[in-house]
């Protein structure tokens, strides 16, 4: 009598309560594969599934998810001028970070997950995983002070409109890690285009401003006490310091190019992410790492990242020989430096759903997306960054570009025959 | 650079569907399948690119108090500006129907409606409102034709890809491509906000 036979016990009627017995079903297959197997000729042999395709994804998150939580510490504590050390107050920074970070990722999950549920009850078959990678990706590109409630509108209308909508996991047209940010971006522009909301943990971010402490932080200082480290009770009598503004590389940019942002980062921080910015996106050697995974298991395409890496490199080295702005002055190879180029490119622009498909249409895609992005983040200054918008804007266009891709190749075999 | 600054504009940043929502009805009818869209886009860049500097020339010349009777005629602006239209729709359906029978067999009616398509006549009146000499509107009419060329073309090729999934029956059909049209109105409001001039 084992773990699978118990399990196997208490499954739910499938006709009695449909509900219950997709939950069960859900779960069951993140533990065991399904005992059904194929038989007689089959070609495919390798037992690579959704779900497995999904979890490598989440895999290659894990370091983004980690150096994001400690940065949400880091960058609280260093608008107060403590623990500027990048190692100093460790407990204090993780716990801060953990705080923040938790009830992000827990909300979204819970309303995407259970909206999928629901639905997958209502069609009658089983969880499609789909919502794996998308509750993954959404608490990293969002600012960690986002009200709870607004995330849940942004996830319910990306999952329901986005998704549903089109018939479930793998029938979306556009991303929906990105249609969540864009549903914030556009209904509540203030949660997350201001430069206030990066640095989390305060009302407003203005020198002199008193740092604001929950009941989370009460409970864990009695443990802090017990153990006799420092307390959040002791930095709370601190205050942001002096001429500090929480603004992101991409804004100094804006008010004068990069001599302004050397002024407050230098390039190895940037680099290495302890910057402020939205939670997962900051460190660029950790998310390089995560592309390395994606690569190697063959995930993503290659051929995305590659052109949308020249697409936007391209760009750049047009608008530094142009010049018009100081923005566009900034060297080309700087441009990596800031913002999240990489993050788009690795783990949103490669989504396979809502990707071209074809080969040639992948190389047009990652292009277009590296040369609009870089138009839209220094020539448009209505909005901060670029990538999340470019994207979406060629996943417009994907199932055209494969379109005409297969019609060429139908045109040239029929030339040929 | 003022006229591809003019073309940019109205092809992308203010395109005609997607942003004022113009030309709806056969945006939403006729975006069935990529062949007889891109027919139908091209109809529309066609007309859009003859009918806007005609009407410019009617507009300044004949209508303005500077024009050739030297009174105040823009009371007729609406009455002449379809009347163009109109007259340039029938062009483009004879010979459409000369050179590609298949095409206009399965554009049908909304051939025809090209002359109550709003976004033709929108486009006009934005030429009017936004005081453009001869050559900017030219520009503006090829670009806002390709603008809704392009919009069309996309709607089609994501309407027969979401042909084979499994989209609730309710939505089916034109439910789903309201839809769709809001969300790519989302898409294309990334260019939304950038300054022409600043090219």
């Amino acid at each position: 009598m084992g773990l699978l036979d118990f399990i196997k016990r208490i499954e739910p009627d499938k006709k009695k309560s449909p509900f219950l017995h997709t939950l069960y079903d859900g779960f069951f297959t993140f533990a065991y594969t399904p005992n059904e197997v194929t038989k007689g000729g089959v070609h495919v042999k390798d037992g690579m599934d959704l779900k497995r395709t999904m979890i490598h994804v989440v895999i290659a998150l894990q370091l983004c998810y980690i150096f994001g939580t400690y940065n949400i510490g880091h960058q609280h504590f260093s608008a107060m001028g403590i623990y500027t050390g990048f190692l100093e107050g460790f407990h204090l920074k993780l716990v801060h970070g953990l705080i923040k970070l938790l009830p992000l990722f827990v909300v979204a999950n819970l309303v995407g997950l259970g909206i999928e549920f629901w639905f997958a009850a209502k069609k009658g078959h089983g969880i499609e995983e789909g919502f794996l990678v998308s509750g993954a990706l959404i608490p990293l590109i969002m600012p960690p002070d986002l009200p709870l409630w607004i995330l849940a509108v942004a996830v319910a209308f990306a999952v329901i409109i986005g998704k549903e909508a089109f018939g479930g996991t793998g029938m979306n047209i556009w991303n929906i890690a990105l249609l969540a940010r864009v549903f914030v971006f556009f209904a509540y522009p203030t949660t997350i285009a201001g430069d206030e909301v990066w640095v989390s943990g305060f009302d407003t971010i203005a020198p002199g401003e008193m740092p604001q402490y929950g009941w989370a932080h009460g409970l864990f200082d009695a443990l802090f006490n017990w153990g006799g480290l420092d307390t959040f009770k002791a930095a709370a009598s601190a205050s942001i310091v002096d001429g500090f503004t929480g603004a992101t590389p991409l804004s100094l940019a804006y008010q004068g190019g990069w001599e302004r942002i050397t002024e407050v980062y230098t390039p190895t921080q940037m680099w290495w992410g302890t910057i402020p910015g939205s939670i997962g996106e900051s460190s660029k050697p950790l998310i390089l790492i995560g592309a390395a995974i994606l690569l190697i298991t063959r995930i993503a395409s290659w051929r995305i990242m590659l052109s949308m890496f020249i697409g936007a490199a391209l760009m750049a080295m047009l608008m530094n020989a142009w010049g018009a702005s100081p923005f566009m002055e900034v060297p080309w190879y700087y441009q990596f430096w800031m913002g999240s180029f990489f993050f788009a490119m690795a783990f949103m622009a490669t989504d396979p759903v809502t990707a071209a498909s074809t080969n040639t249409g992948k190389w047009i895609y990652g292009f277009l997306i590296g040369f609009i992005g870089m138009i839209v983040r220094v020539l448009n200054p209505a909005y901060p960054e670029g990538w999340m918008l470019s994207i979406l804007f060629l996943n417009t266009f994907a199932p055209l570009m494969d379109h005409y891709t297969i019609q060429a190749n139908i045109s040239k075999r029929l030339k040929r025959a | 650079m003022e006229l591809v600054n003019i073309f940019i504009t109205s092809a992308f940043i203010e395109n005609l569907a997607l942003a004022y929502f113009l030309g709806m009805c056969s945006y939403l009818a006729v975006s069935k399948t990529v062949k007889t869209a891109f027919g139908l886009g091209l109809a529309v860049i066609f007309v859009l690119g003859i009918t806007m500097p005609i009407n410019w020339i009617i507009n300044t010349h004949l209508l303005s108090e500077s024009g050739l009777f030297k009174t105040d005629l823009t009371f007729l602006r609406f009455i002449l500006f379809i009347a163009v239209i109109a007259s340039m729709v029938q062009l483009v359906e004879m010979v459409i129907e000369k050179f590609s029978p298949s095409l206009y067999n399965s554009l049908g009616i909304f051939l025809p409606l090209i002359t109550v398509n709003c976004a033709i006549l929108g486009g006009s009146l934005f030429m009017v409102s936004n005081e453009y000499n001869f050559p900017e509107s030219v520009a503006f009419g090829l670009g806002g034709g390709f603008g809704w060329f392009l919009a069309i073309i996309a709607i089609a090729a994501i309407r027969e890809k979401i042909k084979y999934s499994n989209v609730p029956p309710a939505l089916r059909g034109l439910g789903m491509a309201f839809l769709l049209t809001g969300l790519m109105g989302l898409a294309f409001m990334s260019l939304m906000g950038i300054d022409p001039a600043i090219l």
